[in-house]
């Protein structure tokens, strides 16, 4: 009972959060909504005996990757585009489309009979490191997975790298360092 | 005295090769350039150093050999190559000769080169070819011998297009180098016949002779000999290439083009002789594949012949010399086809000393002629310049084998194992023969056209002549002894066999199995020698009898020759089949030219014609949206989803 | 009354839909990337409920891969804001609908 409780509270905060997102005029007010409704899906996950993803959760998704699309925002101070609508004809398509696919979903889901497991605990941070890295149990695939996943950070922070510097010897480059002097 | 490493021969003419590249470098902004005395100093210095350490070496050397080890080249799996050096009876013979004349050469270069803006460069550039020859001659593997190899062939490049203000020069340079590395992959493929034989350790020569000693004493020799055979072959296509044999033999001509001491010192007397070089160390292996040595003794001796009688035609008194060498070229390799490989190196040893002086004196020639090199406009220069003359006929008596000269003894010897180990030994004997009252005619004309008679020459120019500077006639000099008296080192006749007493330990064993299984003919020496010295006068009687007397000059239109240039005379056949076979490869091109082109690209451009009208009805659907396209593919979701539980897949 | 999986699946169906719409409405190409955290997001949330469901022994790809997938969201947010930057810099504009021409 008083899971459900509190399972309702985030999830109000959650969804409120998300309806913020999508409704804010200015990219900050709505990345800072996301930023919100990561907490309270943390929050979730814990509720759900998983605490090591909903900490992963706070860390990863709203320290750093929400830090850093806020960040990017303020940055490019023309984020906030007066001109653009936030919504139009197309808008209207794309909620009808989606709402279809989540009434079909919805049908499909309320159809399939869940029920919870009776253990409360399963994914506290040694568990979670037992299936990681214990190969002997879970066999490599796992292991070798978080291995290339950290070549992917890698490899897309050099992308990032390269995309997002100025190339030297453009005409952006050149006009400057014109402006500059 | 056998202390002394053996590193510090190609020492001395590397830090040449290093300071007077810097030298050159550092003075090519200035205009005067560097003192020529002090370069010139520095450029004989070197090699000269290099001479006394073989020297002294070659005292001490105890009978089989030195053998020393530098350092580890290569070490990966499958390849262990080492730098390693081999000092024997034939690696001395050809150091002493390589950096002797080498060192000589450069002392004249100070002469001849005297005022040329690219004096230094031309020094440092001869001093890396002195370090690329003592590298192919001394080291104790074929990769080493390779890097060496490579090294004389780029040098070639660089001298023989030095004044490459010219085009000419550039194109002479360019066909030489690339004439070259079709010869130059035969033997990167011989290496690698031998290494599927019994790996890269038998890159060696020592590890090659035992490999081929084990062979014969197992009995397994014909299983092994096809892969012999064709790496033999491969090796062989190498030597035709650096010592310009048929088919390989039209850059020589051209590559006078260089300056005249290049074209003595790297065109005929060092690196043109580093295939019969090649042959004689490898001669253990040929030994046991006498099937190649004949294709070898074939090619030497339609090489020998057909140089001869291009050389009657030649007007241009280097290009005279450059068929004469290829033809004495042609002598060695049949020495080395009839498995007389001390007698190909002997001849190689005797040939450098008259080669060289003939070709120096030919530079003096030019020198005071002013760069003049038709024979036609020559004549009567022997009242002008008499010291170069005398250096000259002295080389001449050398190279047609008159009686007691170096050339007499090495060609008799030559023709006289022909004859008794060649099969058809008499048809080969009589060829050499021939070949031999060939080159007295033609050098006879050289001389005669050069020093005899009037001067044919404008007159202002005949006030001009004058006689070289004393730092080229000394080597001039020096050589001409040589070609007199280096025969004695082995003068059979008179049962001196010093020389091949100093080879016996590198060849004797290859050529006694080669010779074990043929019988002998014994002929008394003497015959051999009276009918060489017949050849010899018999050409220079033919000579005097046809250029001689008042028919001078012989102007052939058809055939003149320019005095310097590209297109050799007389090498027109041979440019005709590199022509064809360029024709031919053109040919391919162009018709897969054709298949890619036209073919391959008309499916290419039906196929996208196609891709692009259905394209093109599609892409009316299209919005210019990135949304739109997205969405549009969620409904697509949305309608896939639909069906999948109206026909119950979920449940 | 108590806290069922389907009340977990509902609302990571709410927040997905949510994150959606964000995506494909908005114009402007930050909310577009914050739809798709947003709908990642949701994604995640399914897992772990639905593991939920499991004994723990078998629930271990729902505990592990929305750890993945939040790796996997962190490089995309990484590389999808360097193409942001980058668009912004040729376009001097943030309305994804200006993106319609492939050529740079």
């Amino acid at each position: 009972m008083l899971a459900l409780i509190y399972f309702i509270i985030l999830a109000v905060i959650a969804v409120g959060a998300a309806a913020c997102v999508l409704l804010s005029k200015h990219p900050l007010y709505g990345g800072l909504s996301l930023v919100l409704t990561m907490l309270s899906l943390a929050g979730i996950y814990g509720l759900l005996g998983s605490p090591f993803i909903g900490v992963v959760q706070i860390m990863v998704y709203a320290g750093a990757i929400m830090m850093l699309l806020v960040f990017v925002i303020s940055v490019l101070n023309a984020a906030k585009d007066n001109k653009t609508p936030m919504f139009d004809g197309v808008s209207i398509f794309v909620v009808i489309g989606v709402l279809g696919l989540a009434g079909l979903v919805g049908f499909a889901l309320v159809l399939s009979p869940l029920g919870f497991d009776a253990s409360t605990l399963r994914g506290s941070v040694e568990m979670t490191s037992k299936n990681l890295f214990d190969t002997a149990q879970t066999g490599p695939g796992y292991f070798v997975l978080f291995e290339v996943l950290g070549l992917l950070l890698l490899s897309s922070m050099g992308a990032a790298v390269l995309m997002a510097k100025k190339r030297l010897g453009t005409d952006e480059a050149v006009v400057e360092e014109k402006e500059e002097k | 005295m056998t202390n002394l490493p053996l590193w510090i021969i190609p020492l001395f003419p590397l830090l040449g090769t290093i300071l007077l590249g810097t030298i050159a470098l550092i003075s090519s902004g200035s205009k005067k350039g560097p003192s020529e005395g002090f370069v010139g100093a520095l450029s004989v210095l070197f090699p000269a150093i290099s001479f006394l350490c073989v020297v002294l070496l070659a005292f001490g050397m105890p009978e089989e050999g030195i053998r020393q080890t530098l350092c580890n080249w290569i070490d990966i799996p499958m390849l262990k190559v080492d730098i390693g050096f081999l000092f024997d009876g034939l690696s001395r013979v050809m150091l002493l000769f390589v950096t002797g004349i080498g060192s000589l050469i450069a002392l004249y270069s100070i002469g001849y080169m005297h005022g040329d803006r690219g004096f230094t460069r031309f020094f440092a550039y001869i001093n890396l070819f002195l370090f690329s020859m003592i590298v192919l001659v001394l080291s104790d593997s074929l990769l080493l011998t390779f890097l060496g190899w490579e090294g004389v062939g780029l040098c070639s490049y660089l001298l023989i297009g030095f004044w490459n203000h010219d085009l000419n020069n550039c194109k002479a340079a360019n066909k030489a180098f690339i004439v070259n590395r079709v010869g130059d992959i035969g033997f990167l493929l011989g290496m690698l016949c031998l290494a599927t034989l019994g790996g890269s350790a038998i890159l060696n020569y020592d590890a090659l002779n035992k490999f081929i000693e084990m062979l014969i004493a197992g009995g397994h020799v014909e299983l092994a000999t096809p892969i012999i055979a064709v790496a033999g072959l491969l090796f062989f296509v190498g030597c035709t290439g650096k010592s310009a044999q048929i088919p390989l033999l039209t850059w020589l001509p051209d590559a006078m083009a260089g300056p005249t001491p290049v074209s003595a010192l790297i065109h005929a007397a060092t690196m043109v002789t580093s295939g019969v070089y090649l042959l004689a160390r490898l001669s253990r292996m040929f030994s046991v594949i006498p099937e190649v040595l004949v294709v070898v003794l074939i090619v030497g001796m339609l090489t020998a012949f057909w140089a001869a009688v291009a050389g009657l035609f030649q007007n241009d008194i280097k290009k005279v010399l450059a068929y004469s060498t290829i033809s004495q070229l042609g002598y060695m390799f049949m020495a080395a086809g009839a498995f007389a490989f001390d007698a190909s190196i002997f001849h190689v040893f005797t040939h450098a000393f008259f080669k060289a002086a003939l070709f120096l004196g030919a530079g003096a020639v030019i020198h005071a002629l002013a760069g003049e090199q038709d024979m036609r406009r020559m004549g009567g220069l022997i009242k002008k310049t008499p010291v170069t003359a005398c250096v000259m006929i002295f080389a001449f008596l050398a190279i047609i084998g008159f009686p007691g000269f170096a050339g007499f003894w090495s060609k008799d010897l030559i023709l006289e194992r022909l004859y008794t180990n060649a099969p058809f030994g008499e048809f080969f004997y009589f060829a050499g023969l021939l070949t031999a009252v060939i080159t007295a005619v033609y050098m006879g004309r050289l001389i005669i056209m050069t020093f005899f008679g009037e001067y044919r020459g404008s007159k202002e120019k005949e006030a001009h002549i004058h006689e070289a500077p004393a730092s080229m006639l000394i080597p001039m000099v020096i050589l001409a002894f040589g070609a007199v008296f280096a025969g004695y080192l082995w003068a059979d006749s008179m049962g001196i066999k010093f020389f091949e007493q100093t080879l016996a330990p590198v060849v004797s064993d290859a050529q006694n199995y080669a010779l074990g299984r043929i019988s002998v003919a014994h002929v008394n020496p003497m015959t051999f020698a009276c009918f060489g010295t017949a050849a010899a006068l018999l050409g220079m009687i033919i000579a005097y009898v046809i250029y001689g007397t008042k028919r001078l000059p012989r102007l052939h239109k058809k055939w003149g020759s320019a005095p310097e240039g590209f297109k050799a005379d007389w090498t027109f056949f041979f440019d005709y089949i590199h022509e064809i076979f360029i024709v031919m490869t053109k040919a391919f091109a162009f018709i897969a030219d054709m298949i890619v082109d036209k073919i391959l690209q008309g499916i290419q451009w039906t196929v996208g014609a196609i891709v692009e009208i259905v394209g093109d009805g599609v892409s009316s659907f299209q919005a210019r949206k990135v949304r739109v396209q997205l969405t549009l593919s969620l409904v697509g979701v949305v309608a896939l989803i639909a069906v999948v539980l109206m026909t119950g897949g979920l449940i | 009354m108590e806290l069922q999986p389907i009340y977990i699946q509902i609302l990571a169906l709410v927040l997905f839909t949510l994150g959606l719409v964000t995506a494909l409405a908005r114009r402007n190409v930050f909310f577009v990337l914050m739809g798709v955290e947003l709908a990642l997001n949701a994604v995640n949330l399914s897992f772990v409920g639905f593991a939920k469901t499991l004994p723990a022994a078998e629930s271990v790809a729902g505990q592990i891969v929305p750890l993945f997938s939040i790796a996997v969201a962190a490089a995309e947010a990484c590389v999808g804001l360097a193409l942001v930057i980058l668009i912004f810099r040729n376009r001097e504009s943030v309305d994804s609908d200006n993106y319609s021409n492939m050529k740079g």
